[in-house]
């Protein structure tokens, strides 16, 4: 394990056993992640991306190997509070303002008030929501809404950022520009990224790197390093070198059997 | 900046217009209905054991306003005593449950089975446990009738969280307890507003109910019986619109309660709509 990383998968399984019958989810992952890398999982449906995402968060445990995280167990990391997550939907509580929903992982860890609503601000600003920080929930846009789950997946300064398709449910339109937007909060943070899409111009577009992955079992079949320059923006969509990669990582998705794979 | 769907508050006018919009309809069918009555009572020269005309009823709560009144205190005391003592033991038992959800489900069918029961028959019951003058033995019907649909609907509100709301708190590393305040609480709320409103009408009924088996000599229930027996239909009838009135304007009280406990609820309303 490097200096650097911050992420080290070892030998990981899953399987999900549901009455007499038992689905390998995940077969011998082997993952080392560094510090500051923006990662994307990539792979069709039911290749235990998400799968693989909800072991490093602790929701779920893995049937043998072993996960390090900062150098914790996943569970102690997560107790640490060492990771923030973002989901499909943004699941804002929608009895709270949007101040208070960023408020949520301060105020479970016990932070005292006046802290919380700085540093909630400090957020909003970032992913400049400032004017609206005393609107409830549902007066905002699907965009809106993620970008204050992301807001509050990262106001208690997390080292890791987990998101599990966070923009798998916006529009065209509106997944470009939150694509933009994420890159720029990632370059003011600093933070690790891991994010789980299906979408490989989205993650071409966002990642240092790319794990692709296939599906039953799921497995990782190929590690792409994305050397396109940050700050990418929307003219790197329309490069030659974006085409390639984006054809590199399709090539490396079609090589595995996916979907057709008969167990 | 990106697009905000500013559902309402955008046009004070169309505002005042709506409630006007929504008004009228209601204040015609009142008058046509109200009118037809009088003209019908009068035509065909109906008794007044069977009904009596709206001009005659007005007039009885006319002559007798301050009896009314005074006796709709009284009854307005016990609906209150009833509501807060059934949704207070409610919420306290739901809590409990949602506690032990693997006990939620039995309990929870036991007390649907048992709100099928009249509950009101139990009237005479509390009347000898409490003696028929003491108010406890028409709240303690009311609180009965209240217990059931606050009890479920709570616990309900308690358990049916959202699997992702759960799973954020778990990322977060909540402690039960933050997970219950923060919330199972606030998503406990508005399931505990509808039982409290169908809760009001169902105390008024039980209160009602019970004073007619005898009660403090100046209640609301109490007066529509003796003036039934006497028989003084005009002032039956006089008191039965107070005693309507009296649900509507406890209903009317707990959706404004409801509105200013939870300004994020004017959602649910619009999606409604």
């Amino acid at each position: 394990m490097s200096e650097a990383a911050i992420i080290a998968v070892r030998g990981v399984n899953k399987e999900f056993t549901g009455g007499n019958r038992s689905v390998t989810a995940l077969r011998d992952i082997d993952l080392t992640i560094d510090r500051g890398e923006f990662v994307s999982l990539l792979g069709p449906s039911g290749c235990g991306k998400s799968t693989l995402l909800r072991i490093l968060a602790d929701l779920t445990e893995p049937t043998s190997g072993t996960v390090s995280l900062n150098g914790k167990t996943p569970r102690a990391a997560r107790t640490d509070r060492d990771y923030g997550m973002v989901f499909q939907q943004a699941g804002l509580f929608e009895w709270r303002t949007v101040q208070r929903n960023v408020e949520l992982p301060l105020q479970v860890a016990g932070v005292d008030k006046q802290t919380r609503r700085a540093k909630a601000q400090e957020m909003l600003e970032l992913v400049r929501l400032t004017d609206f920080s005393r609107h409830l929930p549902w007066q905002l846009s699907g965009g809106m809404q993620q970008r204050v789950a992301i807001a509050r997946a990262l106001s208690a300064d997390p080292e890791i950022l987990f998101m599990d398709e966070p923009l798998g449910a916006l529009d065209e339109m509106n997944r470009e520009r939150l694509q933009g937007e994420l890159l720029r909060i990632w370059s003011d943070t600093r933070t690790t990224v891991v994010f789980v899409t299906h979408s490989i111009s989205e993650a071409v577009f966002l990642s240092s790197r790319i794990v692709v992955m296939s599906a039953r079992p799921g497995r990782i079949a190929a590690s792409i390093d994305v050397d396109l320059p940050y700050p990418r923006t929307a003219a790197t969509r329309t490069t030659e070198a974006f085409f390639a990669k984006v054809t590199e990582v399709r090539t490396a998705l079609h090589g595995v059997p996916a979907e057709q794979e008969v167990r | 900046m990106s697009t905000v769907r500013l559902v309402r508050g955008a046009a004070p006018m169309s505002g005042v217009r709506s409630v006007l919009g929504r008004a009228l309809p209601v204040v015609v069918t009142a008058v046509v209905i109200l009118g037809s009555w009088q003209l019908l009572v009068t035509v065909l020269d109906i008794p007044s054991f069977i009904v009596p005309a709206p001009v005659a009823v007005v007039s009885a709560f006319q002559a007798e306003f301050a009896t009314i009144m005074s006796a709709s205190v009284v009854t307005v005391q016990e609906v209150l005593l009833g509501l807060l003592l059934g949704a207070v033991a409610g919420v306290l038992v739901a809590l409990a449950l949602s506690r032990f959800p693997g006990m939620s489900a039995p309990v929870l069918t036991a007390a649907v089975i048992i709100n099928c029961a009249p509950i009101v028959a139990l009237a005479p019951i509390f009347n000898n446990w409490f003696g028929v003058t003491n108010l406890m033995s028409k709240a303690g019907v009311a609180a009965v009738m209240v217990f059931f649909p606050v009890l479920v609907n709570t616990t309900r509100g308690f358990l049916q969280v959202s699997p992702l709301h759960l799973e954020i708190m778990e990322s977060l590393a909540a402690k039960p307890r933050q997970v219950a305040l923060m919330l199972r609480l606030p998503n406990a709320l508005p399931y505990l507003f509808n039982a409290l409103k169908l809760g009001t009408t169902l105390a008024v009924i039980g209160v009602i109910v019970t004073e007619y088996f005898g009660g403090p000599s100046n209640a609301l229930g109490v007066y529509i019986a003796y003036q039934a027996a006497l028989p003084r239909f005009e002032y039956a009838w006089a008191g039965i619109a107070v005693a309507s009135a009296l649900g509507l304007l406890l209903f009317g009280v707990m959706s404004l309660l409801e509105r200013l406990l939870m300004p994020w609820h004017e959602s649910l309303h619009d999606r409604e709509s």
